[in-house]
């Protein structure tokens, strides 16, 4: 429903009632200040990532996705290429994760991102909170350069 | 020797259920139950809360539909308030409320049950889903998410946000309606025709392949309940409740929300904890009813709407009467959205939609109040009690699941004792057996909802307790 092609666009998830898992949210705020003023970046923070979110990525020349991990050590940041799922793949619709949603804009639409990145940052607690765990607050300060320097190399690019 | 089977956790539901079949000692079904295995506590925690909370406060209960919520919850304060709201508000809560409507019955019949009813209810597990449907038919998956976007932009428009939008108060609404947004949810309403009447064509080229299905997917004599305008057409927001019998004679008529106490009792079973809710004067569970798409189309005599009128006729030639088998609880569905979609188009069309003053405003007058709309899986209530400082000292909610409640476990009772055979079945007949909560489109968790393929566990006893078999998927 955006009236414009997102030339960025920044997708987020998480529950800002469970501590580290609402730092998608929080950096998708930082953003909008960070990016203010920016017509070709779209900011989307949810809850979870749902399938009708296919149809920004295809419309977005580039992504950058945000989540917290609990595959990373607490507080690391990790910036990845992430590319679409295979067909063959058994896919579901309850754990949509970026490349399940990469795979069903490319499948329901037929047009993908031509940079997609998924930005990561270890999760220390997902107890019920609104603050975060020490080492993840300890981390915002990188994952906010990390989350500039992606936004602006991919729009550098385009 | 006697055998349980549990299916645990029911998939591609609003939330997390169980279904337990118990088998006898010839390995028929001899009885169904269905679980809801979790406890929420709304109704205690809101207690001492200020009721002008209570709108924001209730919607957290739903992430799917919580524009009933706050609706149901706004209108019980607006009692205690002893308010009637402008009338432009009472319209433009319509519009989001049937905005909620469309966007969940999208979710509901393209995400959840367009696996089934496309790819075969006996279909691969790993491919039946939404990512099999879109390989299959990828226009109907598009569709599907067209729709459910539509509903979801209309939400953020007018509530700032899709999920647990605060737009809606005691006395209205926060802010009128905007003239760009006006034009920019009109602008949007000839995909939405497009994609709802691709997914009404599609419905009826398959429907007659699931004759069987629904002969045996809770399709049984029960009663109706349903909001309904004084022309008797199809309502979501205002009007008062009809019941109807299994022959379609009225049992009950203008049932407001202040009268709903009186004529809905709830029950509570050892193995749920959701409710099970009944008409009174019938007893419980002789008194046992449904609610939702399927009530609302058998109760209304019109819609309201010209291509939604036209539906609801096709609709009644299923059957002479009120229309039994909850297979079709998936039209009435999509009935519903066509007719959304239409009233939308009209209520943006009232020369005072713009209208600035959209909020009344009072303090205590009541020291109780009730309010009642339609969510999209059916009629839900709201009741509150308060004292002389307007703090809440009791609550009660009665939601769409609850009045389902009896007719899914008959129905899963029905199904079961169709396709088990002999103790044996098959991941496929499981699917069946949860297909026919399906139809229902339960919410079971609400605020927690989830979607999609979890795992399924399948657990065989005997009758000593003792693990015979067990399959997960």
């Amino acid at each position: 429903m955006n009236n414009h092609r997102a030339r960025c666009l920044i997708l987020s998830c998480g529950n800002t009632l469970r501590e580290d898992d609402g730092v998608g949210p929080w950096l998708s705020l930082w953003a909008e200040s960070r990016f203010a003023g920016h017509d070709g970046v779209v900011i989307l923070a949810r809850h979870q990532w749902t399938p009708d979110l296919a149809a920004d990525l295809a419309e977005a020349e580039t992504a950058v996705f945000i989540d917290c991990s609990i595959d990373a050590a607490p507080g690391e940041v990790r910036l990845e290429s992430v590319e679409a799922a295979a067909s063959d793949e058994a896919l579901g619709t309850h754990h949509m994760g970026a490349a399940e949603l990469l795979a069903l804009a490319k499948d329901l639409y037929s047009s993908l991102p031509r940079r997609s990145l998924m930005l990561t940052i270890g999760a220390g607690s997902m107890e019920l909170g609104e603050q975060f765990s020490p080492t993840v607050q300890a981390a915002l300060p990188e994952a906010c350069r990390r989350l500039a320097e992606a936004v602006e190399g991919l729009l550098a690019s385009a | 020797m006697s055998q349980t089977i549990t299916i645990d956790p029911v998939t591609r539901l609003e939330g997390h259920g169980k279904i337990t079949l118990h088998l006898d000692d010839k390995g028929q079904v001899a009885d169904a139950q269905f679980h809801v295995t979790q406890v929420r506590g709304f109704e205690r925690f809101s207690e001492g809360r200020p009721f002008y909370e209570m709108p924001a406060l209730m919607a957290r209960i739903c992430g799917i539909c919580p524009v009933s919520h706050l609706i149901a919850s706004a209108k019980a304060c607006e009692a205690i308030m002893s308010v009637r709201i402008p009338h432009t508000a009472a319209q433009l809560r319509r519009m989001l409320n049937l905005a909620q409507m469309v966007q969940s019955h999208a979710l509901s019949f393209f995400y959840l049950s367009s696996p089934d009813l496309l790819l075969g209810m006996e279909s691969d597990p790993k491919t039946r889903n939404l990512f099999g449907v879109v390989a299959a038919r990828p226009e109907l998956g598009r569709a599907g998410v067209s729709l459910r976007r539509f509903g979801q932009h209309i939400i953020e428009l007018l509530g700032d946000k899709r999920i647990h939008p605060g737009w809606i108060v005691p006395g209205g609404v926060t802010e009128p309606l905007s003239s760009a947004k006006r034009d920019e949810i009109l602008a949007m309403i000839p995909k939405a025709y497009d994609d709802i009447k691709l997914a009404l064509s599609w419905y009826k080229q398959v429907a007659d392949t699931f004759k069987q299905e629904a002969a045996v997917y809770a399709n049984f004599p029960s009663m109706f309940l349903g909001l309904i305008n004084e022309d008797e057409s199809v309502e979501f927001t205002d009007g008062a409740l009809r019941m109807i019998d299994a022959d379609g004679t009225i049992v009950e008529d203008g049932i407001t929300a202040s009268r709903f106490p009186e004529v809905i009792g709830e029950a509570v079973e050892p193995y749920s904890y959701t409710k099970f809710a009944y008409y009174k004067p019938a007893g419980y569970p002789e008194g046992s009813y449904r609610v939702g798409p399927l009530a609302r189309l058998n109760i209304a005599k019109t819609m309201g709407t010209p291509l939604a009128d036209k539906e609801l006729i096709e609709f009644k030639q299923l059957s002479s009467g009120p229309v039994q088998s909850s297979f079709y609880y998936h039209y009435a569905r999509l009935v519903d959205i066509l007719y959304g979609i239409e009233k939308i188009e009209h209520i943006l069309t009232d020369d005072k939609i713009l209208d600035k003053h959209v909020r009344a405003m009072a303090g205590v007058n009541r020291l109780e109040g009730t309010g009642q709309a339609e969510a999209p899986r059916g009629t839900l209530h709201h009741h509150y009690k308060v004292d002389d400082d307007g703090k809440i000292v009791w609550a009660n909610l009665v939601i769409a699941t609850g009045q389902n409640n009896d007719a899914m476990n008959k129905g899963v009772l029905q199904a079961a004792r169709h396709y088990v055979k002999n103790g044996k079945f098959s991941e496929g007949v499981l699917n069946r057996i949860e297909a026919v909560i399906r139809t229902f489109d339960p919410c079971l968790s609400c605020s927690t909802h989830a979607f999609g393929q979890m795992p399924l566990a399948v657990t065989l006893l005997s009758v000593d307790g003792e693990v015979v078999d067990r399959i997960i998927r």
